[in-house]
């Protein structure tokens, strides 16, 4: 990887940031001066792959980064866990125990990191919790003001892998099918196989819709890691750059 | 957003709201004690009262780990989760289901909080309003004195410490409660609220609520298969005779 010369680290130009809807009680966004980058895309499209190579990068050319993801909070993610091996949570309860885990992400690791001038990498992002929910029939207005607490990332990147690549993927990772990944509670089939494949094409389209009102970029994740990553970097730098 | 009895749903909801130490407890328990007695259906919900959720709620509390924000999304997984679990499935089979706290708790403390008061609406309106809803108006001391006879100190989130009104527990809470009612008046006629005098007599406030809810429900239709209605006059859920009853009661007060 070409790192630039220490001479030639980029300081990252201000850009004006808005939260998506309400947003979160006394935030002055002027002094949000890192940038949010967010990375998404389904179980085995690569999302953790590139992200560790874009800290490796980031960091190369001066940058401090921070990472989150969903069900990482300190507030709810081992009850959310425990609540979803069991299968027992109602989809408006589910969804907003995935949006207090947000909330508390949001708060107590993005919102301080950007403060600080931090690059924080974000292993999917309020838009996976959107299309789960819209899959599953939920309001998408309820979901939007729901979801209004959002800060606006700098950019989104989807990766874009086809359903049958992400089977062989997750069979060469686990060899199983992850039952939520699959849509099971969903009924969209009893064969895990179908409700996967099935589920995969409708998450896609979810995705593509929410891709009109929030503008991010689908990346063709079917390509080399190093190829996808050379991509995101490329515009990354651009984001860096203030342009 | 519609009552339940609005949206065809065969049972009832009952609310009670108000501030902490109003009483509105112990009103809502003596409420269900004679609706039981009575042989009707009945379900009793709390507000923060999830198993699921309850863990996280109280982990987040204990060490002040709560924004308004989680704070109130925290909350709403709560009440979502009873909602869906327990008072639409026993509202669709015609229970009458009373709740201690319900949506207006979080319109009123969420906004004192500081979240937006379209936000706060907007994440409760997968729910139904209540048929009925109580709201116990006590003044602040009353309100003070009773939750410090049953414990030596205010909690915490009770007191609205989080919100840096005052270091002192005693003022905070009389600054956070004001606002409170603040928020809950202001509410009142919007969602038609019953209020009832908290600094009264226990027992004459159950009355006027016993009469009230005989006189706006229909409670013949809550009775239970198990549970006939007694032959003679004596049944209360005749609106004759629940009048009578509370009137009775008020003359043993006075």
């Amino acid at each position: 990887m070409r790192r630039p010369a220490q001479n030639h680290i980029v300081v990252p130009r201000r850009t004006p940031r808005r939260f998506y809807g309400h947003g979160i009680p006394k935030v002055e966004l002027e002094r949000l001066a890192g940038r949010l980058i967010v990375v998404e895309g389904a179980d085995g499209s690569g999302r953790s792959t590139q992200i560790a190579m874009l800290v490796e990068w980031l960091e190369g050319c001066g940058h401090a980064t921070t990472q989150v993801g969903l069900k990482r909070s300190t507030l709810v993610s081992e009850e959310l866990a425990r609540a979803q091996q069991g299968n027992i949570l109602s989809r408006t309860t589910l969804s907003l125990f995935y949006a207090t885990d947000f909330a508390d992400q949001l708060e107590n690791i993005i919102l301080p990191a950007l403060k600080a001038g931090f690059v924080v990498l974000a292993d999917r992002y309020i838009y996976t919790l959107m299309v789960r929910d819209m899959v599953r029939g939920m309001d998408e207005a309820w979901l939007k003001n729901l979801y209004g607490i959002a800060l606006e990332p700098d950019a989104v990147f989807y990766l874009n892998v086809d359903p049958e690549e992400l089977v062989q993927r997750s069979f060469a990772k686990n060899a199983a099918l992850d039952y939520w990944e699959s849509g099971m509670d969903l009924g969209l089939s009893r064969d895990m196989f179908d409700s996967f494949m099935q589920y995969q094409i409708l998450m896609e389209k979810a995705f593509r819709r929410l891709q009109v009102t929030y503008g991010f970029t689908i990346v063709d994740g079917m390509r080399s890691a190093e190829e996808i990553n050379q991509e995101l970097r490329k515009k990354i730098g651009a984001v860096l750059a203030g342009k | 957003m519609k009552t339940f009895s609005e949206s065809n749903f065969p049972g009832r909801l009952i609310a009670v709201e108000g501030l902490d130490g109003s009483g509105k407890s112990t009103q809502i328990y003596l409420l269900k004690r004679w609706l039981e007695l009575e042989g009707l259906k009945v379900y009793f919900s709390e507000w923060n009262s999830s198993e699921l959720v309850k863990a996280a709620t109280s982990k987040g509390k204990k060490r002040e780990l709560l924004t308004p924000t989680t704070f109130s999304l925290i909350h709403a997984t709560d009440f979502a989760d009873r909602y869906e679990r327990h008072l639409v499935p026993l509202l669709r089979a015609g229970y009458l289901v009373l709740c201690d706290r319900y949506v207006f708790t979080a319109f009123a403390r969420d906004v004192v909080r500081g979240c937006p008061p379209e936000w706060v609406r907007g994440l409760y309106d997968f729910a139904a309003l209540p048929d009925l809803t109580f709201f116990f108006k006590a003044d602040l001391e009353v309100s003070l004195q009773r939750i410090l006879d049953g414990r030596p100190q205010l909690k915490y989130f009770e007191a609205g410490m989080d919100l840096r009104l005052s270091t002192d527990p005693y003022e905070s809470f009389r600054i956070f409660q004001g606002r409170m009612i603040e928020q809950y008046l202001a509410m009142s006629t919007e969602f038609n609220f019953l209020v009832i005098d908290a600094n009264q007599l226990v027992e004459k406030q159950q009355a006027l609520i016993r009469e009230l809810v005989a006189q706006k429900l229909d409670l013949e239709k809550f009775r239970r298969a198990d549970r006939p209605r007694p032959r003679g006059g004596s049944s209360a859920t005749r609106t004759g005779s629940a009048l009578s009853r509370a009137l009775k009661v008020e003359e043993t007060v006075e």
